[in-house]
C-alpha cells in the first residue's frame, strides 16, 4: 500500500517537473524569438540627428520606397552631396569620409528584413498613404535603426483584415498577395 | 470554348494556346523555369520521374517511317476551377485565389503530403525531392518575387501570379484599369509564333475571348468537370 502510494506521488512529480521543462522551453524559445538585435552596420548612422534634429524626410534617403518593391538604402553620392561640406569630426564621419576617398559604396545592412516566401513592396503601401512610422517604428528617434519585434503574418493582417470594403477584402487577404 | 455550361462567372484569368502555331521549340519551358526558379534536377532524376517542369512539352508521334509525324502539347497547371487538388490538401497550402480565380500554392504551408499531385488527373505537380542548389553564377539569375522552395514541398505553374500582381501594381499606381496584353506569363512572352496568349475572360474584347470562341477550341479532360482555365485550339493543319 505505501509502495503504490510512494509511486503516485513519484509520477506526479515526474509530471509537475514535465510541464515546469516546457514552460522553460517554451520562454526560452520565446525569449529567443524577441532577441531581433539591430545587425552591425558599417558605419553608426545616426537616424535621430537627420530626421528629428535636421527635419529631413525618409523618403530623401530612401526614395525607392514611393516606386519600387525595396525602399532602398542611400548611395555614397547621396551622403556626400551634403557630407563634402561638413568637416568630418566624429568616428562615423570620418569613416564615412574614408569610403568617400577609396570610392567605394558603403555596405549598408538592411535592418527590415522579411524572408522569401514573403513578397512585400513599398509602393503600394506608400501611395495608400501608410506612414514609414507605422511598420518601421519612430525611427526618427532612434540612433541606429531598430527592427520591429513580431513582424509577422498576423501583424500584417492586423492592417490588412480592415479593409474599407469587401473588394479590397478578397484582394488584400488573398494569399497570392504575400506569398507567391 | 465550350460556352454557357456556367462555370464562366468564377473565370477571370484564361490562357489559350494554339496547337497550329506550337512547332515545340520548348523556349516556353526554358522561359518558365527561369521566371519561376525551377529547379535543374538532371537527367538522372528525370528518369526517376522527379524532373520538375512547371510546364512540358507533351509529344504525340503519328503514322511510321516517312510518314512520322509529331505533336506537340505544351501541358501546364490547368487552373481548374473545380481543382481535384484542393479539397485533398490537409493544410490548406493548395487553394482557390477568390481574387484572381486561380489555384494557389502557398509554400511555406505545405507539408509534402504529395495528396494533391496524386489527385491531379494533369500531372501538373512536381514535389521538390530534395535541395536544389543553384551554382554561381546561377544563382543570380534567380528572381527576387518568386519564392526559392525548399526539399519536401509541392510547385506548380501559378500562370506568374508575380507577373499579374505586379501588372496589377502598375495599373493602380497609374490610375488606370490592366490593359488587354499586359499580363505576359513568361511562356506566353517567350513564344516566337505567339502560341501562347493571355487575358482577362470579362473583358468582352480580350484576345483570349476572341480565340476561344473557335471552334477549334478544346479543354484537356474536360468529360472529369475541372473546368480548366487553359484553352487549347486544335491543330492538324500545319504538320511538322
Amino acid at each position: 500500500m505505501a509502495e503504490a502510494k510512494q509511486s503516485s506521488v513519484v509520477r506526479v512529480a515526474v509530471r509537475v517537473a514535465g510541464v515546469v521543462l516546457a514552460a522553460l522551453v517554451l520562454w526560452g524559445a520565446m525569449l529567443l524569438y524577441q532577441s531581433q538585435q539591430p545587425p552591425a552596420q558599417p558605419l553608426e548612422f545616426n537616424h535621430q540627428r537627420h530626421v528629428q534634429d535636421l527635419g529631413m524626410s525618409c523618403l530623401f534617403c530612401h526614395s525607392n520606397a514611393q516606386r519600387g518593391v525595396s525602399a532602398g538604402l542611400p548611395s555614397l553620392t547621396k551622403c556626400m552631396a551634403c557630407h563634402n561640406n561638413i568637416e568630418p569630426t566624429t568616428p562615423a564621419l570620418q569613416t564615412l569620409q574614408a569610403y568617400a576617398e577609396k570610392g567605394e559604396t558603403i555596405p549598408w545592412v538592411p535592418v527590415a528584413m522579411q524572408p522569401d516566401f514573403v513578397y512585400f513592396s513599398h509602393r503600394p503601401h506608400v501611395n495608400a498613404g501608410v506612414a514609414c512610422e507605422t511598420c518601421h517604428g519612430e525611427v526618427g528617434q532612434m540612433t541606429v535603426a531598430e527592427p520591429i519585434k513580431n513582424q509577422n503574418m498576423g501583424w500584417c493582417l492586423s492592417c490588412h483584415k480592415n479593409s474599407v470594403d469587401a473588394e479590397h477584402f478578397v484582394k488584400l487577404s488573398d494569399c497570392a498577395t504575400c506569398h507567391k | 470554348m465550350a460556352g454557357g455550361n456556367g462555370h464562366e462567372e468564377h473565370t477571370k484569368w484564361v490562357m489559350v494556346i494554339d496547337l497550329d502555331r506550337c512547332n515545340g521549340c520548348g523556349a516556353c519551358v526554358t522561359a518558365c523555369a527561369m521566371e519561376n526558379n525551377v529547379a535543374f534536377t538532371g537527367e538522372e532524376e528525370n528518369a526517376y520521374g522527379r524532373g520538375m517542369h512547371w510546364l512540358r512539352l507533351q509529344r504525340y508521334w503519328e503514322g511510321e517511317g516517312d510518314e512520322l509525324r509529331v505533336r506537340f502539347i505544351p501541358t501546364m497547371c490547368q487552373q481548374c476551377s473545380n481543382a481535384p487538388c484542393e479539397p485533398v490538401c490537409p493544410v490548406y497550402a493548395t487553394l482557390h485565389s477568390e481574387a484572381e480565380e486561380i489555384n494557389l500554392q502557398v509554400y511555406n504551408r505545405c507539408i509534402g503530403t504529395r495528396y494533391c499531385a496524386n489527385n491531379c488527373p494533369y500531372i501538373a505537380r512536381t514535389f521538390n525531392w530534395f535541395d536544389y542548389e543553384w551554382p554561381e553564377p546561377l544563382n543570380f539569375h534567380l528572381n527576387p518575387d518568386v519564392t526559392v522552395r525548399r526539399r519536401g514541398i509541392m510547385e506548380k505553374c501559378t500562370f506568374c501570379i508575380q507577373r499579374i500582381r505586379r501588372a496589377e501594381e502598375n495599373a493602380k499606381a497609374e490610375g488606370r484599369e490592366v490593359y488587354d496584353g499586359e499580363v505576359q506569363p513568361a511562356c506566353a512572352q517567350a513564344c516566337p509564333t505567339e502560341a501562347i496568349v493571355f487575358g482577362n475572360w470579362r473583358d468582352p474584347n480580350s484576345r483570349v475571348r476572341q480565340l476561344a470562341a473557335s471552334q477549334r477550341a478544346f479543354k484537356l479532360e474536360e468529360a472529369l468537370g475541372t473546368e480548366p482555365k487553359v484553352i487549347y485550339l486544335a491543330g492538324g493543319r500545319h504538320e511538322f
